[in-house]
């Protein structure tokens, strides 16, 4: 008879002669080659500190089974807590005309004039009508482009629309508006803060890289305009009301650290290091915007350890992927982002509704869309039911085709409860959604990264691990000299 | 003990593994994560061989090859490990999962280990 029992657990040769061992629901534990072995030829001392470490870790177990069964499984539940309300996040397109024309569009804009791509009232009522029939009692309603500024009557009906059926359907209704801020009035702001809508923009680094990346159609840079007007928007909607998102292009690679510095420079608290994603021109022009995914990852552990130096040197600063990942690592909850979900989060967590009342499973399958190809295409807002719409069997199949747990190398994998699946990726890059893990960029940037965080959890510096866990708390770390000053 | 593989004709490499110690599961799985560096091929011979055949994909030097087809062999260990370790938490996964999203009655009963 054995003298205890394994439980199901992922390992991992990790590094120096240690693995790492992650269980079905996310913890994790660093043992020896040796430890290891002995564990599963189960030679284990009942009363070693790595028996009881395994233990006490849910890895194995030497009581009844049962109870152990039951507490994973409440522990699964929490994990996989995203698909209990179904679809929160409804992404709007108002328009998909913009002022100006990024190097790496990926959602293939057209020009100011092209008044053709504007969404009408009745879709924007229609597509407002649907998602208030999602079940989820959180619903954010996020606004796309092209630039939804050039199309505000429309924003302003959706909103004001949305606010009408809530006060019906009593969800917890959020606006974002993903916009470049170059259009902004204070007529709009004041409309935006009475209506407390939250501000995404795009930031792509120092004004030389931004006014590279984004200029305006005409060739000039935007870089002073959106500036000055991030600065406007927090007079009127507050400091935390806007955020920023940067697309590392060619360009941005060698500038990781200062595009970091530009954004503590601008006010912000927090930086998203994105990769470029392949669709519309960053697709068609990567020969001369792309680049190795080798470089990306040096150029991301190169700013991930500035970031982490600003925050030992006093200023609170996230990287908010590694945040996500973290938080994913060292607690039981899940991250409530889309691209880090098993099984995917196309249209059961996020959704699309194109300015033609064309829905799709996510932005980046409107991006194909836009592109021509309407493969994830969930039907339009003016012709299908929302049973048709979010139930079909295309749907069904999809999911299915994208969860982690039965996809190759994934289901064996030691980081597979803290990663996700991203099907319209894998279809972008390789022509079909379940796609070959060998060849996925997002699984060797991820892998990298997982890699570099654990091995930050196995050093546990106290000051690093303090600066990790305040990305994940979101609440700035006490330092000591302050402490000290206090408590003189 | 002499090489672990075969040079072939065409710049390709044979490697044969004994089927009483690899599973067919644990040779294609560390096939697949061969898949973007090298063609592979898989035969089960009547001697109880299986025979894996890899072919330079991106114009490896014949150094390189050997390289991957020796990472092939740790990776076949590899695998066949995380094998023989699933085997022994038998139904207990399914089991976890089943019970997280509708509770099972009598889960005793239904733990096969």
């Amino acid at each position: 008879m054995r003298p205890y029992q394994l439980l199901p657990f992922r390992f991992h040769d990790f590094k120096n002669e240690n693995m790492l061992l992650v269980n079905e629901v996310g913890e994790f534990l660093f043992s020896s080659k040796e430890e290891f072995n002995n564990m599963i030829s189960y030679k284990l001392d009942p009363e070693s500190e790595t028996f009881l470490d395994l233990k006490s870790k849910q890895i194995l177990t030497d009581t009844e089974i049962e109870p152990v069964i039951k507490m994973l499984a409440t522990k699964y539940r929490t994990k996989k807590s995203f698909l209990y309300n179904f679809t929160t996040l409804h992404m709007v397109v108002p328009t998909l005309r913009c002022n100006s024309k990024c190097k790496y569009c990926q959602v293939s804009s057209k020009s100011e004039e092209a008044f053709k791509y504007d969404m009408d009232k009745s879709t924007a009522k229609r597509t407002v009508d649907l998602i208030f029939l999602s079940p989820s009692p959180n619903i954010k309603i996020e606004f796309q482009g092209g630039e939804p500024l050039l199309s505000f009557e429309i924003v302003k009906y959706i909103i004001e629309y949305a606010e009408q059926c809530n006060l019906t359907k009593k969800k917890q209704l959020e606006f974002v508006i993903c916009t470049n801020l170059t259009l902004i009035t204070e007529e709009m702001l004041k409309y935006l803060q009475n209506h407390k809508v939250y501000i995404s923009t795009s930031l792509d680094g120092t004004m030389a890289l931004h006014n590279n990346n984004r200029p305006f159609r005409n060739g000039q840079g935007s870089y002073d305009i959106v500036t000055k007007n991030i600065k406007k928007v927090r007079e009127y909607l507050g400091e935390d009301s806007v955020s920023a998102l940067m697309t590392a292009t060619n360009d941005s690679l060698e500038y990781f650290t200062e595009i970091v510095d530009e954004y503590l420079v601008q006010g912000f608290s927090a930086i998203f290091m994105r990769s470029l994603n392949p669709y519309g021109s960053a697709k068609r022009d990567m020969y001369s915007l792309g680049y190795g995914v080798e470089d990306f990852i040096e150029s991301y552990k190169r700013a991930f350890k500035h970031i982490v130096n600003i925050n030992l040197n006093g200023t609170f600063f996230v990287e908010c992927y590694a945040s996500l990942l973290l938080g994913k690592i060292l607690t039981p909850f899940s991250a409530g982002f889309v691209d880090l979900q098993s099984p995917s989060g196309v249209a059961i967590c996020g959704v699309i509704y194109n300015h033609d009342g064309n829905v799709y499973v996510s932005d980046e399958a409107r991006m194909l869309a836009n592109d021509g190809d309407t493969t994830f295409s969930m039907g339009n807002v003016n012709e299908n039911t929302y049973q048709e719409l979010f139930h079909s069997d295309k749907i069904v199949s999809l999911i299915k085709k994208s969860c982690l747990e039965c996809l190759p190398i994934c289901s064996h994998c030691v980081f597979q409860s803290y990663c996700g699946v991203d099907p319209i990726r894998n279809y972008a890059e390789q022509g079909e959604v379940v796609g070959n893990r060998m060849m996925s960029t997002v699984c060797k940037i991820n892998m990298a990264i997982f890699q570099c965080l654990f091995e930050l959890i196995k050093e546990n510096d106290k000051p690093t691990m303090d600066v990790l866990w305040s990305w994940i708390t979101r609440k700035p770390i006490v330092m000591e000299k302050q402490v000290s000053h206090e408590s003189n | 003990m002499g090489e672990i593989f075969t040079k072939l004709e065409g710049g390709r490499i044979l490697i044969k593994l004994d089927k009483s110690i690899y599973e067919k599961e644990a040779i294609m799985a560390a096939a697949y994560k061969m898949t973007d560096t090298c063609f592979i091929v898989v035969k089960l011979q009547e001697d109880n061989q299986f025979e894996v055949y890899f072919e330079p994909k991106n114009s490896q030097s014949e150094e390189e090859l050997k390289a991957i087809a020796k990472n092939y062999c740790n990776e076949v260990l590899d695998q066949q490990t995380r094998l023989d370790v699933e085997k022994r938490y038998g139904n207990i996964r399914d089991l976890l999962v089943k019970q997280a999203f509708s509770p099972i009655e009598n889960i005793k009963d239904k733990i096969n280990i």
